[in-house]
């Protein structure tokens, strides 16, 4: 890979700054690489693929450093390098002392112009980097691994890799996925879901560890890949000289993110009202990250707790009872609601109390047998 | 006194036997004023535990939290319900105050998670108030270092907490600030004060909390002819076959 430093040496502190940042995040993503630096984009890859660490600031350092050079670092294509070789050339010093022109007619004219670039004598134009508009990396363990907690040291490069990605595009992801790929062609996919954009390692890799944590893996895994979802812009705001309340809520929604994905997305829900008069119809549980609806409040008793489904009471004498017999203390409030969708309801509902001095919501069912639930708990 | 010791005293570390223990966090009133007389700070602690122990569902265990709740969810603080009994009823939560949007809901399936759920919604300082009904998982009730763990967690978190638990633990010591124990008394919620940082309370507290409205009507619907007894309209279908 080559970079143009040129312009960028202020900014960075100078070329030993510079070289020591890009050596520790390297060193940081666990890849192995060597650098060199050279006037020319040409001989600086040259002069890399011969060792490390060799810097020529200027031309007439280059020419020394290019001359020790060995013609293997040149990577020629077979056939050239045989040539070259049949000539008995070890070192680029050797090609350097040579005539260019008859150089030129032997071993073609496009060496000759590599030669002429490397050393600076022609304008050498390299393309621009294009950023990738999606993001997918793969990457192969060292050995295959059983244990899914493990799997995220691996995953944290990926994720370094793809926060990079996000911090170039100013963006912010809401789901991304990772595939476990297991040997003969089987892969787990372990996707997540973050309730509010997210662009930060520490955020992602939280939630992952909780997935992992609670992953059974089906066979060994032999590498990871990492796409990212749908890309959001960055929200911009100011930052905030005072913490307000309610402001951010970014470990509010890490929380959640990280108990939906330990036990579930279905397991952390919000709560809502839903416009239907049913009592078992006007309160939903959306999962998170849907917005609840404006709720409209009116003055009616209504239970703090609900039962998943009614619960039968016994009659004596056509008193409801629980445990003891009830005391009935409001009601009836008639809810007659549902005969479109096949939950015909038609009920009468009163507030009770029990013999241990519990609130209770039940009905009266007036459109089938006539007998008493208890629905609610008022607590 | 001893000028070394009185400075301890200060300090809120150490209380004396007959007076209240100081705060570390700011209390939240619970909108009950004969209640928060009784409270050590004067009012419901936060980053401390609070253990509710009802004498069965449906005492009014919830209508004693709903005023201080609606308090912290109008202010736009978040409230975390783990493990809750039965389905809240959106409306009923509405009425009282609580904004939904800032209600979350856990349900863990086993005792393991559901320990991990409330204690990492205990040490978020971003959740105003985390509710806990964890008992049900454990055939003993909640372990004693379980609750130590509540109890630490949410002292990192500094959000108010409320572990609601069965009646028989309350013989069971535990490591919470503030232990309720709570019966029905009429329209009232009889306090009974096991446990507070300070003297032991020496009576029981009435609090008014908010009931079902007594309808005008009362028995009279139910006597009326709109609905007559089952076992007089069983005779009524026979009568007509």
């Amino acid at each position: 890979m080559r970079l143009d430093i040129g312009a960028s040496l202020r900014l960075f502190g100078g070329l030993e700054a510079l070289l020591g940042q890009l050596r520790a995040e390297l060193a940081a993503m666990q890849v192995a690489a060597q650098l060199a630096v050279a006037p020319t984009p040409l001989a600086a890859l040259w002069l890399a693929r011969a060792g490390d660490g060799v810097v020529c600031p200027d031309p007439a350092a280059l020419r020394a450093a290019l001359q020790a050079l060995p013609l293997s670092a040149l990577r020629l294509a077979p056939p050239l390098a045989r040539r070259v070789e049949g000539f008995g050339l070890r070192r680029l010093d050797a090609v350097l002392a040579l005539p260019r022109a008859s150089l030129g007619r032997r071993l073609g004219k496009a060496f000759v112009l590599d030669l002429a670039r490397a050393l600076g004598e022609l304008p050498d134009p390299q393309p621009c980097f294009v950023f990738p508009e999606g993001f997918a990396q793969e990457v192969e363990l060292p050995a295959p691994v059983e244990s899914a907690p493990v799997l995220l040291f691996a995953a944290r490069r990926l994720i370094a890799a793809l926060t990079g990605w996000l911090a170039v595009r100013n963006g912010a992801l809401r789901g991304i996925e990772l595939r476990l790929v297991h040997a003969q062609d089987g892969c787990t996919l372990v996707p997540l879901a973050f309730s509010r954009p997210v662009h930060a390692v520490s955020r992602i890799e939280r939630v992952l560890k909780e997935r992992l944590g609670t992953l059974c893996l089906p066979a060994p895994v032999l590498s990871l890949r990492l796409c990212a979802g749908a890309i959001e812009s960055r929200p911009g705001g100011s930052e905030l000289l005072f913490e307000g309340p309610g402001q951010g809520q970014e470990a509010l929604a890490e929380l959640l993110d990280r108990l939906a994905a330990r036990m579930g997305a279905d397991m952390v829900r919000g709560l809502a009202c839903h416009a239907d008069h049913r009592p078992e119809q006007a309160s939903c549980m959306p999962a998170q990250g849907l917005i609840a609806m404006p709720s409209k409040i009116d003055n009616l008793p209504r239970p703090l707790w609900l039962l998943e489904s009614p619960e039968a009471l016994r009659e004596v004498g056509g008193r409801p009872r629980r445990g003891g017999e009830l005391r009935l203390l409001a009601g009836p409030e008639r809810i007659e609601s549902g005969w479109w969708d096949g939950a015909d309801a038609r009920r009468d509902y009163f507030v009770a109390i029990d013999a241990r001095g519990a609130w209770l919501w039940i009905f009266r069912d007036s459109s089938g047998s006539g007998g008493w639930f208890l629905h609610g708990l008022f607590s | 006194m001893n000028p070394a010791l009185s400075g301890a005293l200060e300090r809120g570390e150490i209380r004396r036997g007959d007076d209240f223990a100081v705060a570390p966090a700011p209390t939240l009133a619970s909108g009950f004023p004969v209640l928060d007389a009784e409270l050590p700070g004067g009012g419901w602690p936060r980053g401390a535990l609070t253990e509710l122990l009802p004498g069965g569902e449906g005492v009014g265990e919830l209508g004693l939290l709903l005023p201080a709740l609606a308090r912290l969810s109008q202010a736009r603080g978040c409230i975390v319900l783990v493990a809750p009994p039965h389905r809240p009823h959106a409306p009923a939560w509405a009425a009282a105050g609580v904004r939904l949007d800032g209600l979350h809901l856990v349900f863990p399936r086993s005792p393991r998670d559901a320990l991990w759920a409330g204690v990492e919604a205990l040490r978020c300082a971003e959740v105003a108030a985390t509710l806990l009904w964890l008992d049900g998982f454990f055939r003993a009730g909640l372990p004693a270092n379980s609750l130590r763990r509540l109890q630490v967690a949410a002292g990192e978190g500094g959000g108010a907490a409320f572990c609601f638990r069965p009646q028989p633990f309350a013989a069971q010591s535990s490591p919470a600030a503030l232990r309720l124990h709570l019966q029905a008394a009429g329209r009232q919620l009889r306090v009974h004060l096991l446990k507070r940082r300070g003297p032991p309370a020496r009576q029981d507290i009435l609090v008014d909390i908010a009931r079902p409205a007594r309808s005008a009507s009362g028995f009279h619907a139910l006597a009326g002819p709109a609905l007559p007894a089952a076992g007089e309209r069983r005779e009524r279908r026979r009568a007509t076959a």
